[in-house]
């Protein structure tokens, strides 16, 4: 699995095998139950391209690589409607950039600034948001700094707030580069106290 | 007013008409991260409280 930040698969090129850079990502719309990524709204290239109503599923993106976003030819973009559904959201969902976190013990850890994702390596294997990196409040001790919070299994979000469990904030990581290791173990803790 | 004074103003309101257009069009393609926060679901055990 390959982790990589929200804001780096955002404004990607979205190009064709034969080479046509026909459209760029806007959102990653993933799905509460799970975290599995059902795909990306587009948008146009250009400076005046709008929001595209064709969007990508998961499912048709060929490689996810790190300069573009490769799909076999235009015919795998299906309508924006198609992209919510995979991802179960019912288009009931919101930007969850800048919202709170909130532990379910009721402690405010900060406010997400990206999201982490974890891709497979192998082509049509998942894609999922594992975490949330944040801008830290008081209750983590280093307020304003940057840190990765791992995510459960099971993400929970009500109309304002993200939770996660209280115990999250014991594997809290400041890089991408031990963070996999902190998601499995946090994990694993809930599977053992569930 | 002077010619070159109404030039002014016209260019003015040239450069923040299209600021506007600019502003507006990077607002429509701003990206995100957009999760179903409509489902109101029982939370699994948390493992701890502290």
């Amino acid at each position: 699995m390959r982790l990589m930040r929200a804001s780096e698969i955002i404004k990607r090129p979205v190009v064709t095998m034969r080479g046509d850079d026909i459209a760029q990502v806007k959102d990653i719309v993933y799905s509460a139950h799970g975290g599995a990524v059902g795909g990306f709204t587009l948008a146009g290239r250009g400076m005046f391209a709008g929001p595209m109503k064709l969007g990508l599923t998961w499912h048709a993106v060929v490689a996810l690589g790190a300069d573009a976003v490769m799909i076999s030819d235009e015919s795998a973009l299906e309508a924006t409607s198609v992209v919510f559904d995979a991802a179960a959201t019912g288009r009931g969902g919101g930007d969850v950039l800048g919202s709170q976190v909130l532990t379910d013990s009721g402690v405010d850890l900060g406010i997400v600034i990206d999201v982490i994702i974890a891709v497979s390596e192998t082509l049509g294997g998942q894609c999922d948001v594992v975490g949330y990196e944040i801008e830290a409040s008081v209750a983590l001790g280093t307020k304003g700094t940057k840190l990765l919070i791992p995510l459960p299994g099971t993400i929970t979000a009500s109309a304002e707030h993200l939770m996660v469990p209280a115990s999250a904030k014991d594997f809290v990581s400041h890089d991408l580069a031990g963070f996999g290791a902190a998601v499995t173990a946090f994990r694993a803790q809930l599977e053992g106290a569930g | 007013m002077q010619w070159w004074a109404w030039l002014v103003v016209a260019l003015a309101a040239i450069v923040l008409l299209v600021g506007a257009v600019l502003a507006v069009q990077a607002r429509r393609r701003r990206g995100g991260v957009i999760v179903d926060r409509s489902s109101r679901r029982a939370n699994r055990p948390t493992g701890g409280s502290t």
